[in-house]
Parts: C-alpha cells; sequence; structure tokens
C-alpha cells in the first residue's frame, strides 16, 4: 500500500520493527490521518507519520496502518 | 465523550467513592481525604498550579501517619500508589493543562493541537490572530517553535489535515495565518524574544544549525545555558536555507529568525565540519556538558544505472538546490530532466527554469496519484511549464565526449506483487526511448551521512541508517549525547525536526539538572484560555477559506521571487474567525443528543463531531428550530454551548458562533422574563394536555396564579387565629 497524505488510518496491531517503542503499544485500534508519507522514495520500509486522534504526531513502521477508506 | 479514562479524574472519583462509603470513620481522616479529593479535581479541571502536587503528597503523608484502622490506610495506600503509577501525568495537568484522554472535560485539547509535532498551541494563536494581537499570538507560537515565520511558510501543516472544520468544509489556514502574524511582528518591531533565565553554568554543544539544532538551541539557551552550534556551511538553517529554494522561503525570513538566536546569546561556529574541522574528542576536551547531534539527512540516493558517474553534468538535487543558495546563478543546462517525484525533485526542476533552463522534464517511474510531492507544489510546477513524464524509468544515461546527450528510459506500468498491496513499476519490454538533456538533476532521496559521526563512538545506528535514540527523550545509547531531525527520522518535515529539537532541549535540561526522564511522549501544552471569537452562523458557515494570491507566472518562471504572495489583512482575520475551538468544544455530541432525544427539537445540526464518518453541518439549522430551551448549554459539560440574555434578547451560541437569538418576553404584571415566545409556545404544547391553557397574556407563574386565584396574600392579607 503506498500512502498518501489525507488518509483515514488505523493502527491495527503492534509492529516488531525496531522503531516500534513500548509506548506505542496504547496506540493499537486508534484512527487517525496520514500527515507525512513516505516522501522520497516509495518505500515500503519507510516510517510514515501519522497524526492520530487525540495522541498527537507519530512515525510508525508500515505493517501496522492500514487504510481505512479509499 | 471521551471512551478512554484519565489517572487524574479516575482517581478523584474513585477517591470520592471512598470518601462517600463511609469507611472512613475518622472525622481528621475524612478531612484529608477530601481535602485530597479537592486537590485532584482542581488538577482534573485545570485549576492546578505548582503547589497542588506538594500539598497532595503531604496530605497523603498525613493521612498515612494518622490512620488507625485498615479502611482507613486502604484508602490512604489507593491514593499513594495512583500518584506513584501515574505522577507524570498528574504532573503533566498541572504543567500543561491538557488532558489527552479527553476524560478530564476542561483539559481535552484541540485536534489542531495534538497533532503539530512541536505541540503549538494552535486555537489560542489563531484566535489572537483574529483579535488583530499578532504580536502575543507570535509569543504563543514562540513557546513552541522559535520560527513561526519559516514555519508559517513552509510548515507540511498537519495540524490542517486534523482540523476539525476540515470536515465541514475546508480546514482553517492555520499556517498562512502564522506566517501573516510573524511578518506583521517583525515589521512592526514586536517580534522579541522572552526573557532568559538566570546563566546555569553550564555549556552546550550543537552539532548542526538546521531546524533540530537550531531549535534546541533557543530553548536551552532561554534555559540559562551557553549554547554553542557547529555548522559546516557559513550558514545557519541547514535544509531550510540550502535545501529550499527561496521563491518559497526567502533567505531573509531565515536570517531574520536566526538573528534572534544570536541575540539571546547563542554562539555559531561555521565553516566547522564536524569530525574533521573539530574533532569529538576536542569538543569533549572543551567540557561541555551534553552534546545535540543534529546533523540532518544530506547524501543523495544513488540511482545505480549506467553512465550515473560519467558525466560532470549528472549532478545530486541536494547539490543543485545547495549550489544555487549559496549563489550559484547558472542554469545547469538548456535540457534539463530531473528525475524523482518528491518536493526535492519540484524544487529543483522550478529552480532550473528560474536560472534559465529552456525545457525542464521531470521523469517519474509511478503515476501522478503516486507522487509524493504536495499537490500545490506540482500544479505551481505544471502552470510554470515543468513536464512531467509518468511511468518513466531511467535505464542508462548516455552521452558523448564526457558531454551529457540524454537519458534513455523504459515505459512503466504499475504491477501488484504477489503477497504485497502496494504497486510496483514494471518496465515494459521493448519500449526504450530516450529523452534528450544536457543536464540531468537526480532527486529521488537523501540520506544521512553518517562518516561524520565516525568518531563517536559506540552511537547505536538503526538499520535505517539513522541515529537510534528514546523518541520520548531523544536520548541516544551515550549517556550526554542527544539527537534529532533527520538524523534520526530518516528525512522528514521541518516542524518535526524542530519539535524534535525542543524535546531534546527539555531531556537536555533535565539531564543536567537531575531531574529524571518521561517515559510517555510529552503532552503540549495549552498557553492560554482565551475568549471565543463572536460570529454569526451565517457568516460562520458563510466564510470560505481564501485562495492564495500568486505571483504571475511570468515572474516565477524568470526569478525566484516569493511565490506565494500571502493574504491581505481582511483575509487573515477573517479566516481565524471560521476556527471552531476545539480547545473548548469537545464534540462529546451531549447537546445534540439532549436537543433530539430528550427535548424531541433536533435542532443541532453538527454532522462535523465524528472524526471517522462527519456528515453535513450547518449551523443555521439551529435558528430555524431551535427553542432556546437552554437543555444544551446546561448539559454541556465545558462551557462551550452557552445560552445568556443579553439586553431584550436570549443569546444561544456554541464557542461564540451565536446559534439562535430572540427577542424576550416579559410577564405583563410584573416585568420578569419569561422566555422567548418560541419557548413559551413549546411549553404550552407539552403542558396543554395537563393544565389549562393561560389567557392569551404573558403572564409568569406567580402572576398567572395571583390573576386566577380567589384571594391573594398581597391583597387578603393573611389572619392570625
Amino acid at each position: 500500500m503506498v500512502f498518501r497524505r489525507g488518509q483515514r488510518v488505523e493502527i491495527f496491531r503492534r509492529s516488531d520493527d525496531e522503531s516500534w517503542a513500548g509506548y506505542m503499544d496504547a496506540y493499537v485500534g486508534l484512527h487517525g490521518i496520514i500527515t507525512d508519507p513516505d516522501n522520497t522514495i516509495n518505500d515500503p520500509d519507510a516510517l510514515v507519520e501519522v497524526s492520530l486522534e487525540g495522541k498527537g504526531t507519530h512515525r510508525f513502521p508500515q505493517d501496522c496502518i492500514r487504510l481505512l477508506e479509499d | 465523550m471521551s471512551d478512554q479514562i484519565c489517572p487524574v479524574h479516575d482517581t478523584a472519583i474513585k477517591l470520592g467513592e471512598m470518601i462517600d462509603s463511609g469507611q472512613l470513620k475518622i472525622p481528621r481522616n475524612r478531612w484529608a481525604a477530601e481535602e485530597i479529593q479537592t486537590l485532584m479535581i482542581d488538577i482534573a479541571w485545570g485549576n492546578g498550579g505548582p503547589e497542588h502536587m506538594p500539598a497532595i503528597d503531604a496530605k497523603v503523608r498525613q493521612l498515612e501517619a494518622e490512620c488507625t484502622d485498615d479502611a482507613c490506610r486502604s484508602v490512604a495506600n489507593f491514593v499513594a500508589s495512583k500518584l506513584s503509577q501515574y505522577r507524570e501525568i498528574f504532573a503533566s495537568h498541572v504543567d500543561t493543562h491538557n488532558c489527552p484522554s479527553g476524560d478530564c472535560v476542561k483539559l481535552a485539547p484541540a485536534p489542531c493541537q495534538m497533532s503539530c509535532p512541536a505541540g503549538l498551541d494552535i486555537p489560542t494563536y489563531v484566535t489572537l490572530i483574529g483579535m488583530g494581537r499578532d504580536a502575543e499570538a507570535i509569543d504563543v507560537i514562540r513557546r513552541d517553535c522559535p520560527f513561526p515565520w519559516v514555519c508559517g511558510l513552509v510548515c507540511t501543516r498537519p495540524c490542517e489535515f486534523m482540523c476539525v472544520r476540515g470536515r465541514i468544509d475546508t480546514p482553517i489556514s492555520i499556517k498562512v495565518l502564522k506566517g501573516f502574524a510573524a511578518e506583521r511582528a517583525m515589521s512592526e518591531g514586536s517580534y522579541r524574544n522572552p526573557s532568559r533565565e538566570p546563566a546555569k553554568g553550564k555549556k552546550v554543544c550543537i552539532i548542526g544549525a538546521g531546524p533540530a539544532g537550531l531549535s534546541a538551541a533557543y530553548y536551552l539557551a532561554l534555559k540559562g545555558y551557553d549554547v554553542r552550534v557547529i555548522e559546516q556551511y557559513p550558514v545557519a538553517g541547514g535544509m531550510l536555507l540550502l535545501g529550499i529554494p527561496r521563491y518559497r522561503l526567502p533567505r531573509e525570513v531565515i536570517d531574520r529568525e536566526v538573528q534572534m538566536l544570536r541575540e539571546l546569546g547563542v554562539e555559531f561556529n561555521f565553516n566547522t565540519r564536524f569530525g574533521s574541522d573539530t574533532t569529538w574528542q576536542q569538543l569533549k576536551n572543551e567540557g561541555f556538558d551534553a552534546f545535540f547531534l543534529a546533523i540532518g539527512a544530506h547524501l543523495s540516493f544513488q540511482m545505480n544505472i549506467p553512465g550515473e558517474k560519467d558525466f560532470p553534468q549528472v549532478i545530486e538535487a541536494v547539490d543543485f538546490l545547495r549550489g544555487v543558495a549559496m549563489g550559484d546563478r547558472q542554469p545547469p543546462g538548456k535540457k534539463v530532466i530531473v528525475i524523482g517525484g518528491g518536493n526535492v525533485a519540484i524544487d529543483a526542476a522550478r529552480s532550473c527554469l528560474r536560472l534559465g533552463s529552456e525545457s525542464v522534464i521531470l521523469a517519474y517511474r509511478r503515476t501522478r496519484a503516486e507522487m509524493p510531492a504536495d499537490r500545490e507544489e506540482v500544479e505551481q510546477a505544471e502552470e510554470e511549464g515543468i513536464r512531467l513524464e509518468f511511468l518513466t524509468i531511467p535505464h542508462e544515461i548516455v552521452g558523448k565526449d564526457g558531454r551529457l546527450q540524454g537519458l534513455k528510459c523504459l515505459r512503466a506500468q504499475l504491477v501488484t506483487i504477489k503477497g504485497q498491496d502496494r504497486k510496483f513499476p514494471k518496465a515494459i519490454a521493448g519500449s526504450e526511448f530516450l529523452m534528450e538533456a544536457d543536464a540531468l538533476i537526480s532527486a529521488i532521496g537523501e540520506y544521512v551521512d553518517a562518516a561524520c559521526l565516525e568518531s563517536v563512538s559506540g552511537l547505536d545506528w538503526g538499520r535505517r541508517k539513522t541515529i537510534h535514540v528514546d523518541m520520548v527523550t531523544m536520548e541516544s545509547n551515550i549517556e550526554g549525547v542527544f539527537c534529532a531531525g533527520d538524523a534520526v527520522t530518516g528525512p522528514a518535515t521541518v516542524i518535526e525536526a524542530i519539535g524534535g529539537g525542543k524535546r531534546a532541549a527539555e531531556s537536555i535540561h533535565r539531564y543536567l539538572s537531575g531531574i529524571p526522564q518521561p517515559k510517555m511522549p510529552p503532552v503540549p501544552t495549552r498557553r492560554g484560555r482565551i475568549d471565543w471569537l463572536e460570529v454569526p452562523a451565517s457568516t460562520k458557515m458563510t466564510l470560505k477559506r481564501p485562495e492564495m494570491p500568486l505571483l504571475n507566472v511570468d515572474r516565477r518562471r524568470t526569478t525566484f521571487q516569493q511565490v506565494e504572495l500571502g493574504y491581505t489583512e481582511n483575509m487573515v482575520r477573517e479566516e481565524a474567525r471560521r476556527c471552531l475551538r476545539c480547545d473548548i468544544c469537545l464534540r462529546c455530541g451531549k447537546c445534540v443528543e439532549i436537543c433530539r432525544d430528550k427535548m424531541g427539537v433536533d435542532a443541532l445540526q453538527m454532522g462535523y463531531f465524528d472524526f471517522d464518518h462527519p456528515v453535513a453541518t450547518d449551523y443555521r439549522v439551529t435558528e430555524e428550530r431551535c427553542i432556546l430551551c437552554g437543555a444544551c448549554a446546561t448539559n454541556c459539560p465545558t462551557g462551550a454551548m452557552k445560552m445568556e440574555d443579553r439586553d431584550d434578547e436570549r443569546v444561544l451560541s456554541l464557542c461564540g458562533t451565536i446559534l439562535n437569538r430572540k427577542k424576550l418576553l416579559y410577564c405583563e404584571s410584573c416585568g420578569a422574563v419569561l422566555g422567548p415566545a418560541r419557548y413559551l409556545d413549546f411549553v404550552r404544547r407539552r403542558t396543554e394536555s395537563v393544565a389549562q391553557v393561560a389567557l392569551p397574556r404573558n403572564l409568569c407563574d406567580l402572576c398567572a396564579r395571583k390573576s386566577t386565584a380567589k384571594f391573594s396574600a398581597d391583597d387578603t392579607p393573611v389572619k392570625r387565629k
């Protein structure tokens, strides 16, 4: 999935990626908006920036994000 | 309403239940518990101050010392364990006046503020700008971001993506308002630094004068630390100045905001490359108490195609943009191909055009839909004459006698690879074609130059070739060494770098002061509780986000003048009035439910309350249906919905948006307020089945009784028996 700015997404599971921090466990199940996608090389491994409703803006590995709508 | 539980609110409620249960038999114990609960409620309602936590601790100690039975001890233990477990959250409530759970309703932060990586208090400064108080707005912004003018021009504005107004029509133009206020304050001379704390006698070395380094420098200088910034280039700004062309971000804007840091005493060592001009050991020998590494991501990925290294006319976008920023005004060629689809590619292409290149083609492997560049930037580039070639895969760079002649490309189609849900460009066999060019710029991404940090032995690097840090504190695995910006995140946004720098400054301060580091990411701080702007519902609905006036295309193709000309003052003040003040209304929906389900009126059409499934909103509907009963205002937990009598009118407003106003009727006999006619009609209709409809006179209850009663205490005095 190539994420685009403004898409609504869900953090649907925790990730095993090294960038996943312990405090992010509380974000699983939350919804948000992609605010800065992988902005250079369309790399499925790149971290993308998501603004979570009520929980601030964080960079997540893409394997824990899914689209809520097109 | 929030479905999350805040430990502060929850502890206060549970303590209240324990008190009410009567388990505290000794009055002195009960009073202590009640005082603890009062202090906790203060914190949950935004009235907590620096003395609250010490006062709670003292009361808990008192309770523990005076307990004589198990019931009392269980209460004391309950409070003590909650304080121990959630002290950071209690302290955060006091410090920030924000509760991200939304459970403490008065402290529910606005989505825009929560989404900002630097935590700017957007509702407060937008309202101040709406009031024309630009300098105060800048003061508010600079408590979280030292560069409001820069951000007012180039921020990627995550706040606008979360802006609740966007669920109604379009988000508030937060970025542009900030830029206007900064420019106005700077122009008027009211853009000033806050006063610096007394000198701490400790010094911090910052490597890199980009947005992260400068942000950390500003907040550390304000805290009273001596700050020295080491920068390899002769100017401050990092990618702000070297990577963003001046038609988007004029150099003077950066210079003026950096000058504010100099005024705070921040020392800059320019033309000093870390690792060669100065070494890690030299700096450590100088006795710095902490280090902050913010070296950015300045190296370009290679395309790895034949010919890439064979021609001097093949250049990397970052180098090209840096050269232009440093004064090189030669076009790279007459026919230029830029490879890439991100903002850097667009910046390089548009810069070529301004330098005099006759044709500029941007070649991208995927389609327009996959382009990572900002849509506005792409549109502006096309307006200026940049040609976009999609589904084009660079195959080979060709030339003769050391001169570039062109780029061989293959046409591509997007295909889905089994097991993956993203589409990849796949070359179409036999589709090779040549694009002629005498210069080629590669803009396919940047990465961190780890070589300059080789001497920082033991520094933990992640598999993405970025420095691995604790993202809460920005602390690396080496004691006293903190890092932020692109060196940590990879190429990211200006506001993320600024937020990272601010967070690192706070952590460095804690480190140098012996204060424990936080465990959770910081909660943005509410910088004020400012009154709302009053706006009629019709105005609120009809005001539209203004279009940004742009420089004419001829001038855009030939000069580096700023493309976006900015809003006029009137546009700015009006735009600020569109703000919904989500720092006050937490969109719990109680008002809607009461009006629709309890009163049966259904006068509130607030479709924007739902994050996932917003439906139509129209404030104007309220005036058509609302009876001004006040049930919504009475049940509003935050005071956002307000009903009040002004002169001879009853007015209902939501965060200053006047939803309804109706003339009041008065008792014909005594002059008491009866309410608006629509409300009285509603009450009469509701009660006509159980009570005789009064005469068509407007009388208050008391006077109505008097008028129908046989006797009245007024004219028939009661006789004593």
